[in-house]
């Protein structure tokens, strides 16, 4: 019983771990806006690239 | 006063310096002190206090999580999807296009606020993972050949009763909805339609939606399309451009546009039962009148609780407010219309903290409301996050916007010839036909709407290149003058900000706030700066 308890104790512990983690490195990417930097610096001008290299089938009908 | 609310209060008292709010009220920045210049993208997010900030957060997760979820279910058509249509890549501007809407926003407003985006997000993340699995450039999906594309300004609840059938609005993807997120993306392809000849001066609306078509870039599904009598000449031009590459069978469902006429109504309950006898023909399913009448009862519901909102948007109580008002149910009533019970969910959550908040006798935005405006404002209003700005500079709340006017007529759910007339009058209050060409009637009744929810301004968005309403300009001057309503009208190009930038939109409403009304601004960091840049 003992070794039930203290496995679901440290399970529970490793899991607020986790948890505390998971929420310090969220909140610190929100709070610096770290995603959306990352879209207007990075990612959408790489995307750009691609868009604008992109030959499309232009036409009206 | 608990222990953690004692805690939290010592938190913030150390942390205000941060908030812009208090920066602005207290010489020290404001809003704009926080953003790189010209971009639009912030160097950090808004601090609102503790409570809100991490209410603020975890409506971000819960976007994040919706996002995510889009990705898991469809992986490959999205990488697809955002490798082949650049207005795909428009969206991962979502997250700084939801920051600016809100910036300023306070307990209950930011938690209205939220529930009605995630309503949004939610639903567009769905229905994105949805089309782009079926899109036959992409390589098709099980269900490509049952989506029925329709034209966006058709109200799509009368489709419902196609039980089989997956009713699409085909330009709220490539083009409605993310003109509002990102105001770069339209001007490409009003690029490509002017580059066969198009004339400069057309509605940049229609000019967008053809340059969509003519790059190829509206998501290929259905064997049928219904489109519809679009209200001006630059609408019936792109509808032709898109009929023309789209190449399917199609219907125009070509309602009555002087609909306030009651001859006008056994017109279009014709059409609607026309088009209904198209679908059937060529989708070879039949019409289901209960499967109808089970969203019918969902749009009335929301409509119901729509009639009860307007109740307090009247009051100066009201925790629904500006651009958090008017973008929900622009998408609920536009693009959604009756379809999605999540909607529901979310009304009935919205309404129970509204009543809350009038029984508390809460003031939104800390009652620093100076004056209660009704707005008469298409997409401009929404890429330039205008309501939310002109509450934050000049305490201007933006009380009803003219998309939250559309069609509340309650639908018969319980005889098909009856429904069906309800649909028509319902279906003729639909974006556009029901603003500004539906008759000079609909127009005038601006001067109703802002009297009957209190209203002491009106702002009317000045469309440099709708040529009908452009011949109006001098008499809705005269009226309000004779009204005595403080009345800017505020020029724009719909979705060009080459030709009307942000900041010159902005300066419409600075030059009557400062000159005629000789008003202090309340953030002087967001009177004049330059978001050219900004997505």
């Amino acid at each position: 019983m003992k070794k039930v308890i203290h496995f679901i104790l440290k399970l529970l512990g490793k899991l607020m771990l986790v948890v505390l983690l998971g929420f310090v490195v969220t909140f610190a990417i929100y709070m610096t806006n770290a995603e959306n930097k990352l879209i207007y610096y990075v990612v959408r001008p790489l995307l750009n690239k691609h868009y604008d290299a992109q030959v499309r089938d232009r036409r009206i009908c | 006063m608990k222990v953690t609310d004692k805690l939290i209060a010592s938190i913030d008292k150390k942390l205000e310096r941060f908030d812009p709010i208090w920066r602005a009220e207290h010489g020290q920045g404001g809003q704009r002190s926080r953003y790189y210049d010209k971009t639009g993208v912030a160097k950090y997010r808004e601090w609102r206090g503790t409570k809100d900030t991490l209410y603020d957060y975890s409506q971000w997760l819960k976007n994040l999580y919706s996002m995510g979820k889009m990705i898991v279910n469809a992986p490959i058509p999205c990488l697809k999807g955002f490798w082949e249509y650049r207005w795909m890549g428009s969206y991962l501007g979502t997250f700084m296009f939801i920051d600016r809407l809100y910036e300023g926003f306070r307990g209950y407003e930011l938690r209205v606020a939220h529930m009605n985006t995630h309503a949004i997000v939610k639903s567009l993340t769905e229905r994105i993972a949805l089309i782009l699995s079926n899109d036959k450039r992409l390589g098709g999906g099980p269900r490509s050949d049952d989506f029925l594309p329709f034209d966006e300004v058709l109200p799509a609840l009368f489709l419902k009763g196609f039980k089989e059938l997956i009713p699409f609005p085909h330009q709220t993807l490539p083009e409605f909805i993310i003109c509002d997120v990102d105001q770069h993306i339209e001007p490409y392809y009003i690029d490509v339609a002017e580059s066969f000849g198009l004339p400069a001066d057309v509605c940049s609306r229609c000019a967008a939606e053809t340059g969509v078509a003519i790059d190829d870039a509206f998501p290929i599904v259905g064997k049928a399309f219904l489109s519809t009598n679009m209200p001006c000449n630059a609408s019936e031009s792109t509808s032709m451009f898109q009929r023309r590459r789209i190449a399917l069978p199609d219907f125009p469902v070509t309602l009555a546009m002087r609909h306030n006429e009651p001859e006008a109504k056994p017109y279009s309950t014709q059409m609607l039962k026309d088009a209904i006898a198209f679908i059937e023909k060529e989708y070879n399913v039949k019409y289901d009148w209960d499967e109808l009448f089970k969203y019918a009862k969902l749009m009335n519901e929301q409509n119901t609780i729509e009639l009860e909102k307007w109740d307090f948007l009247k009051t100066e109580h009201s925790a629904l407010c500006g651009i958090a008002e008017t973008l929900y149910r622009l998408y609920s009533w536009a693009s959604v219309n009756g379809s999605d019970p999540y909607f529901n969910k979310v009304d009935r959550k919205v309404i129970k903290l509204m009543r809350k908040a009038y029984e508390e006798k809460y003031k939104p935005f800390g009652g620093r409301t100076r004056h209660r405006a009704f707005l008469w404002g298409p997409s401009a209003v929404y890429y330039t996050d205008f309501p939310t700005w002109v509450q934050n500079c000049w305490g201007i709340n933006i009380v009803l916007n003219m998309d939250s006017t559309m069609g509340y007529n309650m639908i018969n759910t319980e005889d098909p010839e009856q429904a069906i007339k309800d649909l028509a009058a319902f279906s003729e209050k639909a974006t556009m036909r029901h603003h500004a060409v539906g008759g000079w009637d609909n127009y005038n009744a601006v001067w109703d709407w802002a009297k009957n929810f209190n209203c002491d301004m009106v702002l009317m968005n000045d469309n440099i290149a709708c040529k009908g309403t452009l011949g109006l300009h001098a008499v809705m001057e005269e009226q309000a003058r004779e009204l005595g309503f403080h009345f800017i009208f505020v020029e724009h190009d719909l979705e060009d900000s080459r030709t009307v930038s942000r900041q010159d939109m902005r300066k419409c409403v600075n030059n009557y706030m400062s000159v005629v009304l000789g008003e202090e601004p309340l953030d002087p960091t967001i009177v004049e700066f330059d978001d050219s840049d900004a997505y």
